[in-house]
This record gives C-alpha cells, structure tokens and sequence, in this order.
C-alpha cells in the first residue's frame, strides 16, 4: 500500500448536490441518480484534487482521510 | 419612479412574512405563471430537491429562442449573463472564481470583524433618541457594510446602490424601462469595478475573481460584470430582507425567542437557522417557485414532466412539509432543523453567500438581543410599511423602543 492513498468520504445529509466537487475531481466523485456526491473509489491517490475538492464545498461535506493511519487531511481548518 | 397601479397587491394591506402559509405539499400539479405560461408547482421537499440538482432540469433553456414567456417584470434574475442563468461547464467555471471566497473557512475568518461591525451599529443605535429606526440603524447598514468590505467598495453612494439594488429585484415596482436604464447604470459601474481592480489589484473579492477570471480564459466580460453586480445586491438585500422579517416576528409574537437568543451565539445560530427555514423571502406574487425548464422527459413525485415544460420549485412549501418537518415552526425554534432546509436553494446554483448570510444574522439577533433584551415594535404590526412591488419584501422602517 502507498503512503500516499488517501479515502474520500460525502456527508450524504449534508450534500447539497451542487457537483463542485465531481467538477473538481472527476476521478474521484460523482453525483449519484438522487443528485447527491458519492466517491468513485474506495481509495485514491489523487490527493491535490480530492483537497480541492473538500476545501471549495458550499456544505463542508467531504472529509479526505489518509488511509494508513486515518488522519485527516481536507478540510483542515 | 412609476408606480405600476395594475398591480392588485399594491394597496392591500399585508400581513407579517412570518403569517403567510405555504402552500401544502403533494405530488406536481399544473398551474399557470402570470404570464399565462403552464408550470408544474412543485412542493413536497423530495421533490423540490430534485427539481434543484437534476441536471434534466436546468436555467439556461429558459431564455431558449423557443422557451415560452416566464415574466411580465424582466430584471436582474432574467439576465442570460448573470451566473444563475448559466449551467453546466460554464457555470462551474464561473463559480470557481469567487467559490473560494465563500466557504465555511473562508468566511469564519470574518467572524470577529463582523462583530465588531454589530457591535458598534447596535452602541450607536442603544445610545440614540427613541424610538429608533431599526431598518436604517441596523438591518440595511449591516448588510451592506459587510459586503462593501469584502468587495473594496470603500466610499459607494448608498443611494446609488439602493437604487440599483431595488431595481435588480423589482417586480411591479418600476417600469421595465426604468429597470432596464438602472441596469444599464449598474452595469457601467461593474465594467470600471473591473477594470480598475485588473489595473490594480487588492486582497479583496472583486481582485480576486477578476483575477481567477483572467487565468481561466474563458470566462467572459459581460459574465464578470454580471457577477460582480450580483454579489452587490445578492450580498445585501436577501440578508436585510431576512433580518428584517425575522425582527417582526421576534419583537411581536416570540419575546421567550428573543430572550433565548441573547443568551450565547450557538442558540442565535439555531434560530436563524429556523427563521431561515420558515419565513419566506417574499409573498411569491411573481412566481410560484424558483423556475427550471425541463430538457428531456422527466420524473417527479410520481408525475412525468414532458421535455420543454417550465417547473416551479416551491422552497416555501417545501420547508413547511410535514413529513420533513412535522408540528408548528414556531414551537421548534430553538432545535436545529431535522433535515437541511431549501431556502438557499441546492444543486449547482445552491445560494454562493450562504454561510456568510447565517453568520451576520446570528451575529446580528445574539448581540442586539443581548444589548437590548426589551427591544419591541413601536407601531402596532398592521401599520408597518413594507417595501412593495419587488421580489422580496421587507419591512420600509421598523420604528423600535426599549
């Protein structure tokens, strides 16, 4: 496993489906069939876009994890 | 400045914001906007959801070449250029220049500032002759103080831009002439906004989206115009509107709410947030809903809305639905709503100024609640003079004692 992977997660009662994050990090997030954001992936590398992509939601509802130790990374505030 | 007396509502007297009902929810029905249009009114919160996110319903294709007539009152909101009427890709590009700008973090760096600029709006209003103005001290000041300050717009005539902003959001109110000539004069005004802040640029917002703006390449003139003068008005009168509805209800038929309130920011916040939730914007004369037209065939609440159909989402309705929000909002005021309510809308177009609305309103309610914990109306209800003939509506003047 790389150091590096991280886990996308969406707050699915705080999303409110503006598809910033899914503009933001296509890889990594979409806008599920009820118009709310879900991650793709179970993990990513992708870490420079799945940040951005936490730091720009409207609702703070996307944390970025590393997946080794749990730590989170975006939003970090 | 002519009035428009075809309007029936302009002489009828008008109850309180927070005495309007919303209209209960069900399934879509068909109903005509005052244009004679057909619309789908859609009410239940499900559905209103959907009808915000879907990407088959969008803003774009109602100002389509063959998308039917939607307003008799053309304004600010009917402008092809202004970032609400643009979806997709563009969209997003457009939003990325000020998103950053709007988030929970970015805003919660203002928070002591805001505060202080409470703070000396309600010493100077505590410390005047009574009955004080609360409209003038307090509700239009705050707003536009704060926005002036993210923006850099240091030294703008407030009578220029109240009546530009008034313009923006008219309904009956002027003339589409007089409209339109307002528009014209605002828009000058966000052109030099834009050339002077890419000449010389500062830390505030107007700089920096210019600037993100520029480096993307294909964001337009006209769109960076349009957004700058939509955050001027956006940035001001929704939250005046909001803090002044909200003031009416409080100092009349909630003092229990009021007393709460001043006793720490948390409890503030909850019952902005409810107030949020509960009391309309405006009286809905214009439109049933926030408007969307569908580009393919779709399903809502059990009902098949055709390609082409204009759809209106009912927020209002949508935050009264009692099986989102069961029992009487004014007895729930101090929990925080089960479920996130649609005031600020959602999907792509969900309200940019959000975050920075709830924090001048809890800031606004805790501290003038706090200063002045007998704050009450000093005109019986029925004589407030609201402001009429726009989108939203608000009280004209609050004349207060304590």
């Amino acid at each position: 496993m790389s150091a590096e992977e991280v886990v996308v997660s969406v707050d699915q009662a705080r999303c409110v489906g503006t598809g910033l994050c899914a503009a933001t990090a296509p890889a990594d997030l979409e806008l599920g069939p009820d118009g709310r954001a879900r991650p793709r992936r179970a993990r990513t590398e992708a870490l420079t876009e799945v940040t951005e992509a936490a730091e720009l939601c409207p609702m703070e509802a996307i944390a970025v994890h590393l997946a080794a130790t749990g730590e989170q990374l975006a939003p970090n505030w | 400045m002519s009035l428009d007396h075809t309007d029936p509502s302009a002489a009828a007297p008008l109850v309180p914001l927070h005495c309007l009902r919303a209209a209960e929810a069900g399934p879509p029905t068909l109903t005509e906007l005052m244009t004679g249009t057909p619309v789908w009114w859609v009410r239940r919160h499900a559905d209103v959801r959907q009808v915000l996110t879907d990407p088959r319903l969008n803003r774009v294709d109602l100002f389509a070449p063959d998308a039917p007539a939607i307003t008799a009152y053309p304004n600010i909101l009917d402008d092809p250029d202004t970032i609400l009427n643009i979806d997709g890709a563009d969209h997003q590009r457009l939003r990325r220049t000020v998103q950053r700008a709007f988030t929970p973090r970015a805003i919660e760096r203002w928070r002591p500032w805001v505060a202080s600029v409470v703070d000396d709006l309600v010493d100077s209003l505590a410390g005047a002759e009574q009955p004080v103005e609360l409209v003038a001290a307090f509700t239009r000041p705050l707003p536009v103080v704060v926005i002036s300050r993210l923006m850099g717009l240091d030294g703008l005539d407030l009578k220029r831009l109240s009546h530009w902003s008034d313009h923006a959001l008219s309904a009956s109110a002027y003339t589409p002439q007089a409209v339109q000539e307002a528009m014209l004069d605002f828009g000058m005004f966000g052109a030099q906004l834009m050339a002077e802040r890419r000449r010389n640029p500062g830390e505030d917002l107007v700089s920096s989206l210019v600037k993100a703006a520029d480096e993307d390449g294909e964001v337009t003139e006209l769109q960076i115009i349009k957004l700058i003068i939509g955050l001027v008005v956006a940035g001001h009168e929704t939250t005046m509107t909001t803090l002044g509805n909200g003031l009416v209800f409080l100092l009349t038929e909630a003092r229990q709410a009021w007393q709460e309130l001043a006793g720490d920011e948390q409890r503030a916040a909850t019952v902005a947030e409810q107030l949020l939730r509960s009391v309309p914007l405006g009286d809905s004369t214009v439109s049933p809903g926030l408007l969307r037209r569908a580009v393919a065939d779709v399903e809502i609440g059990g009902v098949l809305i055709p390609a082409g159909a204009v759809v209106a989402a009912d927020s209002f309705a949508a935050n009264h639905d009692p099986e989102v929000y069961p029992g009487d909002w004014r007895q729930g005021l101090l929990a925080p709503p089960s479920t996130p309510h649609l005031t600020f809308g959602a999907g792509p177009h969900h309200c940019l100024g959000a975050w920075l609305a709830r924090m001048e309103l809890e800031l606004a309610l805790h501290r003038l609640a706090r200063r002045l914990p007998e704050l009450r109306l000093a005109v019986p209800v029925e004589d407030i003079d609201w402001r009429r003939g726009l989108v939203t509506r608000s009280p004209q003047t609050l004349p207060v004692t304590w």
